[in-house]
């Protein structure tokens, strides 16, 4: 690989996102308040993707968004809630008009259907899910959701849950250098196995570092150069959401964001105020302001 | 004469029944307020864990997510979803989990996911998370919930996550490895369940509270026992070490 090749990993935001075709499977990184790609988000809305499925454990205001725009139209998750603050409201509304299907699973079921597509194997046992709903209740995937059966080797039932391999993985982590070598800082959730599923890698980063950075702490690489495909350096990437040694979560604009969404009118004025009436991230930022994003910088060593 | 909001009785009363030196899934909200009690108090050297990574956290503030970084800060490792949801919880390394869930019926079974029909449904509730796993696979399991009737319901709208199923074996037939529910948990009463029937019984009322109140505010034929107790107060400490760990009320000045 040349050095020039190297460099054209990194590209743009707006790039990025033209990437994506409508009707693309996207797993999405990040997990509950942790390293949301909200702007990532952002730039498929302004793009106006359609017909995109979201495969996730647990998402909150990226898919708020997603749902809320008309952007995502499935969903295979185990949990969309704003937690603390309460029920997602854009969801419940797209799920009650039929606009958005959602194919339920929990947590370690999604977390070993990345798992399984990052080690390019069909399906993967587990434990979970037995005896409720989650077993007989299909959205749209009918018998391709899961299948129990009595295991092979004679030890009682076990639930088999489909792998997923998607068009894209989009990881959002706190530094990466050139060569595309990510370090998460923190938990990471299910984007060790998310970062490997997809069939593209978009790693969305705080903070572009040299090389000699990331070969100085090699064990907070995570994510090997060799997996990813596009590099898009931003700062506050996920804002209103925290990225861990980074900033905070701005809890005034998620408190904000969750009464607006509460009625139709409310999420679109949020939606064209703040998305779609900014031509991109920094007029996002702009509009947040700098004194308040400066405001949320971790402080150490708590991290937040 | 301690003064206690039913918010701070119900997250003392679920702390009691964290034993020390056990392995805790807390999650966030009141059941973290209660495993974070409990280890101020009579469990400290409770591993409380995060589905997110976090093991053996002892955060300094509340965290609002699961994934908070208030959980990383004097944690003693913080991983991903594998290790907790996997090597941990389904191996079978997991005591203690709390749950909380917007129906459950008399077998302890729980909904997180819809109210109304699966097929059009009224309110997209936030869903599994890692409830299915944590109640599959927990050897035992913390059930908190606001008392409210529509609440303790005879059919679930939709099964979210397993209680006792259908009754004795039934968890066996599915081959899960996780004891199921051991305590219900209200404003109201605590709940247990019957050992021959796994159906929810009466263990205790809180006071203020008569049993009649209870039954009138269950949907389904609760087992009343000869002898219902009045459950103990909180005590002065607790009531003091819940208002310094959330000073700010984001979980107990809740549902007041």
């Amino acid at each position: 690989m040349t050095e020039s090749e190297v460099h054209d990993k990194i590209i743009t935001l707006e790039e990025a996102a033209k990437l994506v075709p409508d009707g693309s499977g996207l797993f999405w990184g990040g997990f509950g308040y942790q390293r949301a790609p909200i702007a990532f988000a952002h730039e498929l809305v302004r793009q106006k993707k359609r017909d995109l499925t979201i495969y996730t454990c647990g998402s909150e205001v990226d898919i708020e968004i997603m749902v809320g725009a008309h952007v995502a139209k499935r969903l295979e998750v185990a949990f969309v809630a704003i937690e603390a603050l309460g029920l997602a409201n854009n969801l419940r509304r797209r799920v009650a008009s039929g606009d958005v299907e959602m194919e339920d699973y929990s947590n370690l079921a999604m977390a070993m259907r990345f798992l399984g597509g990052a080690l390019n194997v069909p399906f993967m046992p587990i434990r979970s899910l037995m005896g409720t709903d989650m077993i007989t209740k299909s959205r749209y995937r009918g018998d391709k959701k899961l299948k129990v059966i009595d295991d092979p080797f004679g030890g009682g039932k076990v639930c088999l849950v489909p792998s997923v391999q998607p068009d894209f993985s989009i990881v959002h982590v706190q530094r990466v250098d050139a060569d595309g070598n990510a370090q998460i800082d923190g938990i990471v959730g299910e984007d060790i196995e998310g970062s490997r599923c997809g069939k593209k890698l978009i790693v969305l980063a705080e903070e572009l570092v040299g090389s000699e950075e990331i070969r100085h702490s090699p064990d907070r690489t995570v994510i090997p150069a060799m997996y990813v495909d596009h590099i898009v350096v931003l700062p506050y990437a996920a804002h209103p959401m925290q990225c861990h040694n980074y900033y905070d979560y701005d809890l005034e604009h998620l408190m904000m964001f969750h009464k607006l969404t509460k009625t139709e009118e409310g999420w679109e004025e949020y939606l064209n105020g703040h998305i779609l009436g900014v031509d991109d991230h920094y007029g996002y930022l702009n509009m947040v302001g700098w004194n308040r994003l400066h405001s949320l910088r971790a402080r150490k060593p708590w991290g937040y | 004469m301690v003064e206690y909001s039913k918010i701070e009785f119900l997250a003392a009363c679920a702390s009691r029944h964290v034993r020390d030196g056990e392995n805790v899934f807390g999650g966030t909200g009141l059941p973290l307020l209660a495993a974070l009690l409990a280890k101020e108090t009579h469990a400290p050297n409770a591993n409380l864990i995060s589905e997110a990574g976090f093991i053996d956290a002892r955060p300094k503030n509340v965290p609002l997510s699961v994934a908070d970084s208030r959980y990383y800060f004097g944690c003693s490792a913080a991983i991903g979803l594998i290790e907790t949801l996997g090597f941990i919880l389904q191996a079978g390394r997991i005591d203690v989990g709390f749950l909380g869930a917007a129906q459950i019926d008399e077998y302890g079974n729980l909904n997180t996911s819809y109210i109304g029909s699966f097929e059009q449904p009224k309110v997209r509730l936030p869903g599994s998370g890692g409830g299915n796993d944590i109640a599959s696979s927990a050897k035992r399991l913390i059930i908190m919930m606001t008392h409210d009737k529509r609440k303790f319901v005879k059919k679930l709208d939709y099964m979210t996550s397993p209680g006792h199923l259908e009754g004795p074996g039934s968890r066996e037939k599915w081959g899960l490895i996780g004891g199921g529910p051991e305590v219900v948990i209200t404003d109201m009463c605590q709940m247990d369940f019957d050992p021959k029937t796994l159906k929810i019984r009466l263990m205790s009322v809180h006071p203020g509270y008569t049993v009649d109140d209870v039954l009138e505010n269950v949907m389904f034929d609760l087992i009343v026992p000869d002898d219902v107790p009045v459950t103990p107060e909180p005590t002065q400490e607790q009531i003091e070490i819940m208002h310094r760990l959330d000073p700010h009320g984001v979980y107990l000045g809740k549902g007041e």
